[in-house]
């Protein structure tokens, strides 16, 4: 029992003195966490905002405009939730997520409706417009290229339609009597459409239908045979940095309506008709939850809008000086003040401003 | 924060360097890869043009040749059976041959370099901190280049898989002829056998079992790389895997999981039986 007693009065003193310790590198950690000082701008939300993480460079380095903007003016604090459009447009009408930076309304459809009649998700208006989505090719196979030497391979390649008497040139080595299409990213919404459309085009029998795991995958295939001069033929979507930095041509397709497309967007469309994507607006979404909850936040990103070429005036930037979207999104708030600042009162501007003089 | 100026950024060299190569060698690198892929495709579409029966029945004698056991003939010939049902016959004889090569390559290169390391301390020095390496870098690291250098599709993907599955092969094997008695060296040595002499009459069946245990290690580490392989365009059960995840498909990213599963079980049964049946047949 005195041992017992001896043993429990010497645990007492170990914990007083590391207690103390404790005590003193928490207040150390608490009074120097930066978005805990930026928190006494007192926020709407008593949580971190959650962004959407679609892991395309567009929706983060928008993602990163917003975060910067919140945590500096509204003095929230921020995070990002990872995955594609489909889980995390789950997760919003789970209320897990916040907010959605890009909604690609057409390639997700079902899920979207769904939601707006529920009313677990709202739409928060338009982020940016003109949006462009389609199948690709370097325009050095069509034109040429005489500085790099490279001679005119497809002459002819104009639209889809053309793609069957190319199939040996963008022959698949894996599969060598056929050509290589390269798809959009697995389990991505444009993989379906795109699939469908291969069928309806009966460039199927001619192509094989190859789908990258990831963005960084396909990322790389085109960047790897753009730099040597190589066919290239897939699907590739603007703003990005790979359309910013390379010269590629969008191939024809029949105009869009809404009646065929309707039969590209179904996973299990017999006879699906093949047209061109729509140029479409691409919206803001955020749950219904959030829209309730943060008045003052949804003010803001319903003013949210940029220009398509500015994002791909960053994309291209931050590619080129090897920046990361955070940096690439401080240069923006740089470069457009007026911009940005339309979609703020005077006194949240002022704050972002003060923050950014910070950083340069 | 760490000080600015003591800041040094190695992404742009290293970028630099990996156009440089894309650029001067990717012909060269693309020829090597065509090589590769013709062996591959052969046991691909060897695997997947065998009528299921046939190869049900290949598996059975062989397993029945093996191990001498009904139970695990009936066990194995089940499991293939179920993956069957799923529905994703196809896709597992596409992650399957795509495993067997690497896991082949693997053990063409593994071996030597670990008989290699046994012998000299000095190699084994420079090699164990490179294996580490090897089964640490996150394999996207490293798949990211090599996709630049040979295409988008299978090839990479046996690179990474071979990458990531090759160290513990090369580990259990110098490990193994590390371990083999040192008194029976020496009695060699007393009858005068000849380097060679020693090396496959006496180290190597004696350090069997564990390069057996390596070779188990190495096909159940590439197994569990058919989903990141799948990340760079190699079709199978990791595209499934994948697909199910991404469109948060629960069932069929589980059933996906289940036949990789069985995949993983046949392989561990089968090599350790095989183990055993080459054991037996040294003693």
């Amino acid at each position: 029992m005195v041992v017992f007693i001896k043993y429990l009065k010497s645990l007492k003193r170990f914990f007083l003195g590391s207690g103390l310790f404790l005590v003193w590198s928490v207040f150390c950690f608490i009074f120097s966490h930066p978005t805990l000082i930026a928190a006494s701008a007192k926020c709407e939300l008593k949580r971190p905002i959650r962004f959407a993480g679609l892991d395309w460079d567009s929706n983060i380095f928008l993602t990163e405009v917003a975060k910067f903007i919140v945590e500096a003016s509204y003095g929230c604090e921020t995070e990002s939730v990872p995955g594609t459009s489909l889980p995390l447009l789950a997760g919003m009408m789970k209320k897990d997520v916040d907010v959605m930076m890009e909604v690609w309304l057409d390639n997700v459809k079902e899920a979207w409706n769904k939601g707006i009649k529920d009313g677990s998700v709202v739409n928060l208006g338009v982020t940016f417009k003109g949006a462009v989505q389609g199948f690709y090719v370097p325009r050095y196979l069509i034109e040429g290229d005489k500085k790099r030497g490279i001679k005119a391979a497809a002459p002819d390649l104009v639209s889809v339609s053309d793609l069957p008497k190319y199939k040996k040139l963008f022959k698949d080595r894996e599969e060598p009597e056929k050509g290589r299409f390269y798809n959009c990213i697995l389990g991505w919404s444009c993989e379906v459409i795109n699939s469908n459309k291969l069928k309806a085009y009966g460039l199927d029998e001619h192509y094989t239908n190859f789908r990258p795991g990831t963005g960084a995958a396909l990322a790389a295939a085109i960047s790897s045979a753009y730099k040597r001069g190589k066919p290239f033929v897939g699907y590739y979507w603007e703003p990005t940095w790979i359309l910013g930095k390379y010269d590629m041509v969008m191939l024809k397709e029949p105009k869009y309506n809404d009646k065929d497309w309707s039969t590209l967007i179904d996973q299990k469309a017999k006879n699906p008709v093949g047209v061109a994507y729509p140029v479409k607006d691409i919206y803001l979404g955020a749950s219904k939850d959030f829209y309730d909850q943060a008045p003052k936040l949804v003010s803001f990103f319903k003013a949210f809008e940029v220009t398509k070429d500015q994002i791909n005036e960053a994309l291209a930037m931050m590619e080129e000086e090897g920046l990361s979207h955070k940096a690439a999104a401080i240069k923006f708030l740089q470069k457009y003040p007026t911009h940005w600042k339309s979609w703020l009162g005077a006194t949240e501007a002022a704050k972002v401003d003060e923050k950014l003089g910070q950083n340069s | 924060m760490f000080p600015k100026e003591l800041q040094f950024s190695l992404s742009r060299p290293i970028n630099d360097v990996i156009d440089w190569i894309v650029v001067q060698y990717g012909e060269s690198f693309e020829r090597f890869s065509d090589f590769l892929l013709t062996i591959l495709i052969f046991f691909e579409d060897l695997l997947r043009d065998t009528p299921w029966w046939l190869f049900l029945s290949v598996v059975f004698c062989l397993t029945f040749y093996i191990s001498r056991k009904w139970t695990l003939c009936a066990f194995i010939c089940g499991l293939f059976f179920l993956i069957g049902v799923l529905g994703l016959w196809d896709k597992a004889m596409q992650s399957l041959s795509l495993m067997l090569v690497a896991t082949g390559f693997s053990i063409i290169i593994g071996i030597p370099i670990g008989v290699l390391l046994s012998r000299s301390e000095r190699i084994r020095k420079v090699c164990l901190p490179l294996l580490d390496v090897m089964q640490t870098m996150p394999s996207f690291v490293y798949l990211i280049p090599a996709l630049m250098l040979f295409g988008l599709g299978k090839v990479p993907a046996i690179f990474a898989t071979m990458i990531y599955a090759l160290p513990p092969l090369i580990r259990l094997t110098d490990l193994g002829i590390r371990l083999v008695d040192k008194d029976v060296l020496e009695a060699a040595k007393a009858f005068g056998v000849s380097n060679r002499e020693k090396l496959w009459g006496i180290e190597l069946p004696l350090a069997f079992p564990n390069i057996m245990a390596g070779i188990n290690q190495t096909t159940m580490m590439a197994l569990s790389m058919v989903v990141i392989a799948s990340m760079i365009g190699a079709r199978g059960l990791g595209e499934q895997v994948l697909m199910g995840i991404q469109r948060l498909d629960v069932g069929k990213g589980t059933e996906a999981g289940i036949a990789i599963v069985a995949i993983a079980v046949i392989l561990d049964r089968f090599t350790q039986s095989l183990g055993k049946k080459i054991k037996s047949s040294y003693s």
